[in-house]
């Protein structure tokens, strides 16, 4: 072996282990979460419970101003009537006024219903806002030094109503404003000074870390979702085992979204991986005899490793395009069939 | 009586006997070392030649792909890496990459161009002569070669796919750790590879008169039609085996890769490996018995 070629697999060797160490580095000792990097997530999860199933963020500004929010306005046919009511009624703009928003569905206790929590961060008018809820027969009362307004959802069990199943809103801070069941929003107030919050979830934590500058997410636990779906047996016992889920979306032009879903093990992963190739073959079989149903498929990406499965798409606004052609197209047949025909 | 007068010339010229061996013969070294010295031969000899300028040009291409990426994230021209406006985070693209250009196209081609030329580049040369008049067994030759080749692609293959994975694995927020245990998998998935594909190709060199174009009709002709039938033939390619090791998802790059993953049928991992382990050794002896009972006629 001459020295030239000692020298060279000397190097490989070198720059073998030094690839792997950095790996090794990476995944046994890492950097906690928190010490280094800025806490991930919007500040509004500190009045997220710890124990919360299901948390969602979207910025509102990101997607109202979006192009593909203009394409589907035009797909649905939407008006401005029902932002300008709600404007006059409330004070507020929802294209301007509210910057973004967090939810989360708590954890299910006992055969209660699941409550949910809204906080959303914006420019709004308290007084009139508490002004209006007081007209629809709301109560104004204080907790711990915030605004709460309380409101019965069902006004004919006002006499039996448990205290949870009464809605309220509430300023927790400047700009911010909770609603849910009023027990939610009583305990987001507890958190604001200091009780433990999603932030403390580590699971959840690492999920929502992963989502860095997306538009809209979703994370959670699967279960939440599956059981809030109420689907039929004989589909839900088909469903590889899902622990958590995530789904994001960022908003430039058209839509880039991933979902993620975590599942048990690796062998639930690759049923579920098979199931999506599988949907993903007849869809284009499917749509291979025809453009212009092709245009209107997004194409879907396949990744993940070990137990998790992601799937990335694209909504773009060719895509919208296409439907609002098809739909015009379909509504253009509709109207040329003479009267009585189409219901045949 | 006569006496017996000893030419001092003709003593010294005369080899030592070696104890215990018939007067006047030295004893073949054993097949190991006399493999590992025509590995130590060779692998300066594979490493330096022309062929690795091939070998450099397919490793780099990889890698100037995830370059690129990097450059192109760091400056935000391209808001990431992204399929049909699709962003795509920085573990899916590795993972494509280790599919669709190492397992797919870099470790059959090194096995082939390699593999098929390590007794058929000597023929080529007409210096297998002076290998085989030496007091080594021919299949001795061999698997000095073969061993060769496997450090020699071993040591550039697998750098190359470590250097990737610190470039492309951090694209779209992608985190180093948990990648790693891929990273691990895929190196020893890429070692086994190209430990296979030469061993096969190896056997082919020897056998076949035309070597280079039956392993490339192998390796892309019917390894890839007997992936996408139905039923056993699959389990007559060393991809099959393969790609049951690969920890990242089958990337759709059409409707063959969408067909050949809805006919997926996966072996255990430890099948697999057996079932791999198993091709080298029967090619690497197949190998070497044409290796030893073929007559290699060259070419005036």
């Amino acid at each position: 072996m001459t020295a030239k070629t000692r020298y060279f697999l000397f190097g490989s060797v070198l720059v073998l282990t030094v690839g792997l160490s950095i790996g090794l580095v990476a995944y046994y000792g890492g950097v906690p979460g928190g010490l280094f990097a800025a806490q991930p997530g919007p500040a509004e999860l500190k009045y997220v419970p710890a124990d919360a199933a299901v948390v969602a963020y979207a910025n509102v500004r990101d997607v109202m101003n979006s192009q593909i929010r203009q394409r589907l306005r035009q797909f649905e046919g939407m008006t401005d009537e029902g932002r300008s009511e709600f404007k006059d009624k409330t004070g507020i703009d929802i294209e301007q006024d509210i910057d973004h928003v967090v939810a989360c569905m708590g954890a299910k206790v006992a055969e209660a219903e699941r409550s949910g929590l809204v906080v959303a961060r914006g420019r709004f008018d308290q007084s009139r806002l508490e002004a209006l809820a007081v007209e629809n027969g709301a109560k104004a009362e204080s907790y711990k030094g915030k605004r709460l307004l309380t409101a019965v959802a069902d006004k004919e069990h006002v006499a039996t109503a448990a205290h949870g199943a009464s809605m309220a809103i509430a300023f927790v801070g400047p700009g911010v404003v909770a609603m849910g069941s009023a027990d939610m929003v009583r305990q987001a107030i507890d958190r604001a000074e200091g009780s433990s919050s999603v932030l403390t979830n580590q699971d959840m934590m690492k999920l929502v870390g992963e989502m860095n500058d997306a538009s809209m997410w979703a994370v959670g636990k699967f279960d939440a979702l599956r059981a809030e779906a109420k689907l039929p047996t004989e589909v839900s016992e088909r469903i590889p085992a899902i622990t958590w889920f995530s789904a994001s979306g960022h908003v430039n032009g058209g839509m880039q979204a991933t979902v993620k879903a975590e599942t048990k093990d690796e062998a639930a992963a690759n049923n579920l991986r098979d199931i999506i190739r599988g949907f993903t073959a007849l869809a284009k079989m499917q749509a291979g005899s025809s453009p212009g149903i092709q245009k209107m498929l997004p194409d879907i990406q396949l990744g993940g490793d070990g137990k998790v499965v992601a799937v990335s798409f694209a909504v773009t606004t060719e895509m919208l395009d296409a439907m609002v052609a098809a739909k015009g197209a379909a509504g253009a047949i509709k109207k040329s069939l003479p009267t009585g025909t189409e219901k045949q | 009586m006569s006496e017996t007068h000893t030419d001092p010339t003709v003593a010294r010229s005369t080899p030592p006997v070696a104890p215990g061996g018939p007067a006047g013969r030295r004893q073949a070294p054993p097949f190991l070392t006399a493999a590992m010295r025509v590995f130590d031969l060779s692998l300066s000899q594979m490493l330096w030649s022309k062929r690795t300028i091939f070998l450099g040009l397919l490793v780099g291409s990889p890698l100037a792909l995830g370059i690129l990426f990097r450059v192109l994230e760091m400056i935000g021209l391209a808001g990431g890496v992204k399929i049909d406006g699709a962003a795509i985070s920085g573990p899916t693209v590795f993972g494509g990459m280790i599919w669709l250009l190492y397992l797919r196209f870099i470790v059959p081609v090194l096995g082939i161009f390699y593999g098929t030329a390590l007794i058929a580049d000597e023929v080529d040369d007409k210096t297998i002569t002076y290998l085989f008049v030496r007091p080594i067994p021919r299949s001795a030759v061999l698997v000095g070669k073969y061993l060769a080749y496997l450090v020699t692609t071993v040591f550039v293959v697998l750098p190359s796919v470590v250097i990737l994975y610190l470039l492309v694995v951090p694209l779209g927020h992608g985190a180093l750790a948990e990648s790693f245990p891929a990273l691990v998998k895929d190196l020893g998935l890429l070692g086994l590879g190209l430990a296979a594909y030469g061993a096969l190709f190896a056997f082919i060199g020897a056998f076949f008169k035309y070597p280079l174009v039956t392993g490339l009709v192998f390796a892309f002709g019917w390894e890839q039609i007997a992936l996408v039938l139905p039923g056993y033939l699959r389990r007559l390619t060393l991809a099959y085996y393969l790609q049951s090791l690969v920890p990242h998802a089958m990337p759709q790059d059409g409707l063959g890769t969408a067909l050949q993953a809805l006919f997926r049928d996966v072996p255990p991992p430890l099948v697999s490996v057996a079932c791999l382990f198993g091709c080298i050794a029967v090619f690497l002896a197949l190998a070497g018995r044409v290796v030893e009972r073929k007559e290699y006629v060259l070419e005036q």
